[in-house]
């Protein structure tokens, strides 16, 4: 979410830290702040709200918390809206058990406009498009307290507005902006009868303002969050109203964030208010009543949090403290809904004490507690080694593929967006031949690589996992030297690959597995391999030559270097070397200036 | 033994090693054993030796004589096989020994096993097809939970069992498991899914691995110094970390482990999003419903965890750019290095 540091101030006046500190104490207290830019004179930060503070959607929220933090006052306008120049009742029906609270208002002798440009301005910082005055007033209130709303323009919406889930009633729903949507059997919306004119978090074509729009009715709403998100989620359209409604919002905040909408639509749009208060509260929030130990926050943290600062920031807050004995009892404010356990409070005031605040010191002292580690886990590990011993790569490959091994007993997964991957590996072979061919592209040859991993069955409707060990060596007959090393038998595919259940095998009592620090590269085109041909009059050492031109050509472009021939011309008498070496991550051009050059030969 | 022949037996040792050619075998084998050689001369000298250090003599002088003919033996042969005019296939006949090598994740996994095994704590493991009580409810996420989100999870059949989503799983089944145990000290590598469009950045698989600890009277403190030392055990001891609240459904307090950006040691730049920091994980108290679900008592019990993604750590530390390298990809090793 963005965050203009200018409206920040409109309910925090006392605030004046830079705002790389801002950037940085916001991010201290939980919402993890990216960056701050300066566009068009205003400072902007970049938040991430996390799920469970719905309220920081808004700047009310995040003000509240500054305002804990820093200890200064939270600003919040009193406003007294102008008296409704006609008695008269909105005819609304609330048949819906999702709705929580509504409150509605009509407006008549509204001027359609463009917006100030202050307020096109804030919304475009928000990746807001402007549409005029209305929409963007309830825009703008959202962003502010968190709480979105709607306009219905009353000459397309009479003779009601019903919201109610919709029972099959209506099929499509066409939205603001034109996208047409199947609705389902609970789909909150809001109709006049006739037509479905909105949903809970989306406006619809046939009842927006537009620029002959004379009289509108105004809602603030909340909702069922859950009904919310499957809404948003089965017609896969997620808005900034969607992100809001679907979190826990507070119905309390209401009241207070519509008399302001209200009266910024008076201000923009010049109307007047010529209904009764819609109002229907059907769902208040369950607050409770927490058993608080004030030492809580220091035991937990480690350090000393005295308790007058525990019971202050808990004040601050807005929790109502009463003692109880040893303990207190604490009422925290309906704006915090994810406030609900002794947990809970410990996590605000350690957050406002400041984790900085928790030095760094000694870790863990080693314990010696029962050592519950599966023996498959020694087994394991003791065969990477050996197999690292005997000269071969360990990969790891995909546990989802493409083909079933076995039909009958394969798991299949149900909703995987890779289309291409949706069973569950039955075999190891059929991913490590895959591996091989990709090696094969990449021109690398001669290779040895073995992967340990889970293989899936289904059997019945019970899921089986088990450890198993793929090897590929690519001469068939070492492969067979080397399992009767490795003292294991398994039946070899292809005559280079064999797979071994390792939950059959016996398994050591323990093991201490190596750790080193081996290299690995990404490959980003084929090996280039080039012979070279280098004479001596002396005889020499095959891997000293080896190590010394290999030094020539340097770690950087070289992946082997090996000698394929040595030959003595008897004639002049002397010593021929054919080199082969292979270069990786480079072009054709440069392996092969390279290669001539530490080789020292002509083009 | 007598100086001059053991100086004689180190000198030709030395000489005969470096013999590649049949004529510098022929002109040692004359220098040494010849009628007018080495050998000859020096039996010939004997009799100007003491009479009672005769007898030592000869003996020492014929070892060194038979080691000496064993080495031009053995190096014979040497020149012979390396001069053959030429090699009957082409099967490398001259290369560095061929090296294995583990994946690099398996390799920073061993390494933190070895760190915490130091403190007493076990290697766990757990299945990787879960129920949804073990990825979710059980770890204080019950249905509803704004922290679900169904398009996240892999389903093998929906609503009850799916991939596991993170290695709190693991820690669910080690909590239930071993809840009658107590204390409890393990560690856990593990494969995770999440049900992404796999391309350069993002992958349906990766890794996690995570620690966890339940005790008596733990504090925020010793997580914070613990998690501190698994850093420092693999981004070195000149790493900064910062450690912030963060929220997890699972942990309370939650916190968020940042490392200082290597990059621009906190100024801003791309590679930190401008941000300075980078997350490096997530951490916290265990939440006392976690525990009791597992049947611990929150009351006396007490407990903490932390995790971090391995696969981006392995990313940075190789120089790979592209998480697919990784499983099934271009990841390779060169034959010859370590
Ligand atoms: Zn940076």
């Amino acid at each position: 979410m963005k965050l203009i540091y200018s409206q920040l101030q409109k309910l925090l006046p006392d605030l004046n830290v830079v705002p790389q500190k801002l950037r940085d104490d916001l991010t201290m207290i939980g919402h993890f702040t990216n960056y701050f830019e300066e566009i068009e004179n205003e400072i902007v930060f970049d938040l991430d709200i996390k799920v469970n503070r719905g309220d920081c959607l808004g700047y009310f929220g995040i003000a509240k918390d500054l305002g804990v933090y820093y200890n200064i006052p939270l600003l919040v306008p009193q406003i007294t809206l102008p008296k409704t120049l006609e008695n008269l009742d909105i005819p609304i029906e609330i048949k819906s058990n999702d709705v929580k609270r509504v409150l509605a208002l009509k407006l008549s002798n509204i001027k359609v406009a463009d917006s100030p440009e202050w307020l096109k301005k804030v919304l475009s910082l928000h990746g807001i498009n402007s549409i005029n005055n209305i929409v963007d007033a309830t825009n703008y209130i959202m962003l502010f307290y968190g709480i979105p709303s709607h306009a219905f323009d009353t000459a397309k919406t009479t003779p009601y507005l019903i919201w109610e889930n919709n029972n099959n009633r209506f099929d499509k729903f066409t939205s603001l902006d034109g996208s047409i949507l199947d609705l389902n059997k609970e789909t909150l919306l809001i109709s006049n009868q006739k037509d479905a004119l909105s949903l809970s978090f989306i406006g619809g074509n046939n009842s927006g303002i537009d620029s002959n729009t004379q009289e509108i009715i105004v809602e603030m709403a909340i909702y069922n969050r859950s009904r919310v998100r499957k809404d948003s989620r089965s017609l896969k359209t997620v808005t900034e109203a969607s992100i809001r409604l679907e979190k826990d919002l507070d119905t309390e905040t209401i009241p207070m964030a519509f008399d302001q909408l209200i009266n910024l639509i008076i201000d923009l749009g010049s109307g007047q208010i010529t209904s009764n208060l819609f109002e229907k509260y059907l769902v208040k929030p369950e607050i409770p009543q927490i058993e608080f130990n004030a030492q809580k926050p220091s035991i937990t943290s480690g350090i000393n949090i005295p308790i007058d600062f525990v019971l202050d920031v808990l004040n601050r807050l807005g929790c109502k403290i009463e003692k109880t004995g040893e303990l207190f009892l604490v009422t925290p404010p309906s704006i915090r809904p994810d406030i609900t356990m002794e947990a809970d409070l410990v996590e605000e005031v350690v957050r406002f004490f400041g984790y900085q605040n928790i030095p760094i010191t000694e870790p863990l002292a080693f314990k010696d507690v029962t050592d519950i580690t599966p023996k498959e886990i020694y087994l394991i590990d003791e065969l990477k080694d050996k197999l690292v011993d005997l000269g071969y790569d360990e990969v790891l490959t995909w546990p989802l593929v493409s083909k079933p091994v076995d039909p009958k007993t394969v798991i299949t997964t149900q909703n995987s967006i890779n289309t291409e991957s949706i069973y569950l590996r039955q075999s190891l072979i059929p991913s490590l031949q895959e591996q091989q061919d990709q090696y094969e592209r990449l021109k690398l040859f001669s290779t040895q690589f073995f992967e340990i991993g889970k293989i899936f069955f289904q059997e019945g409707d019970k899921y089986i996992e088990k450890n198993s060990l793929g090897i590929y060596n690519s001469k068939a007959e070492n492969l067979v030297s080397d399992l009767e090393k490795l003292g294991i038998k398994g039946k070899i595919v292809d005559k280079k690959y064999v797979e071994i259940i390792l939950d059959d095998l016996p398994k050591p009592n323990s093991y201490a597995p190596q750790v080193k620090n081996f290299k690995a590269y990404e490959l980003t085109s084929q090996i280039i391999t080039l012979d070279a041909n280098v004479s001596f009059s002396d005889e020499k050492d095959p891997v000293e030559l080896i190590k010394h031109y290999s030094e020539i050509i340097g770690d950087k472009y070289l992946w082997q270097l090996i000698i394929t021939d040595i030959y003595k011309d008897t004639k002049s008498n002397q010593f021929r070397y054919t080199f082969r070496a292979s270069y990786f991550n480079i072009d054709d051009k440069t392996a092969k200036d390279i290669h001539l050059k530490s080789f020292g030969l002509k083009n | 033994m007598d100086q001059k022949l053991e100086q004689i037996l180190n000198q030709y040792q030395e000489k005969i090693a470096q013999i590649v050619t049949d004529k510098d075998l022929e002109t040692t084998r004359i220098e040494l054993f010849g009628r007018n050689g080495l050998f000859n001369d020096l039996f010939t000298k004997m009799k100007d030796i003491e009479p009672q250090d005769r007898r030592s003599y000869g003996q020492n002088l014929n070892v060194i004589k038979n080691e000496l003919e064993r080495l031009m033996a053995l190096q014979s042969q040497k020149v012979e096989k390396t001069v053959k005019t030429k090699v009957e296939n082409q099967e490398n006949i001259k290369a560095l020994p061929k090296i294995g090598h583990l994946h690099p994740v398996t390799q920073t996994e061993r390494q933190l096993n070895a760190l915490f095994k130091k403190l007493g704590f076990s290697v766990y493991n757990s299945p990787e097809i879960v129920t949804d009580e073990f990825n979710f409810e059980r770890l204080n996420v019950p249905k509803n939970h704004p922290a679900r989100d169904m398009q996240d999870s892999i389903y093998i059949k929906e609503p009850e069992y799916l991939l596991r989503t993170q290695t709190s799983t693991i820690e669910s089944y080690l909590l239930k498991a071993k809840s009658g145990d107590l204390p409890i000290r393990a560690a856990f590598p593990g494969s995770v899914y999440r049900n992404e469009k796999v391309n350069r950045s993002n992958h349906f698989v990766f890794h996690q691995y995570q620690a966890v600890v339940v005790d008596k009277g733990l504090t925020m403190k010793d997580l914070i110094s613990t998690m501190d030392l698994m850093f420092k055990t693999l981004y070195g001891p000149e790493v900064v970390v910062r450690y912030r609240a963060k929220y997890y459904p699972e942990v309370e307090p939650g916190v968020g482990p940042d490392m200082q950006c290597f990059n621009c040691h906190g100024k801003g730049c791309p590679i930190c999003k401008y941000a300075g920091w980078i997350e490096m994980g997530g951490s916290g108290m265990i939440h006392p419903k976690v525990l009791k679900s597992a049947g611990i008592d929150p009351n006396i019990w007490s407990g903490f965890a932390f995790g971090m993604g391995l696969d981006r750590w392995t990313m940075a530390q190789k120089n790979i750019k592209d998480i697919r390298t990784l499983m099934g990809g271009n990841l390779a090793y060169k034959p010859n290095e370590l």
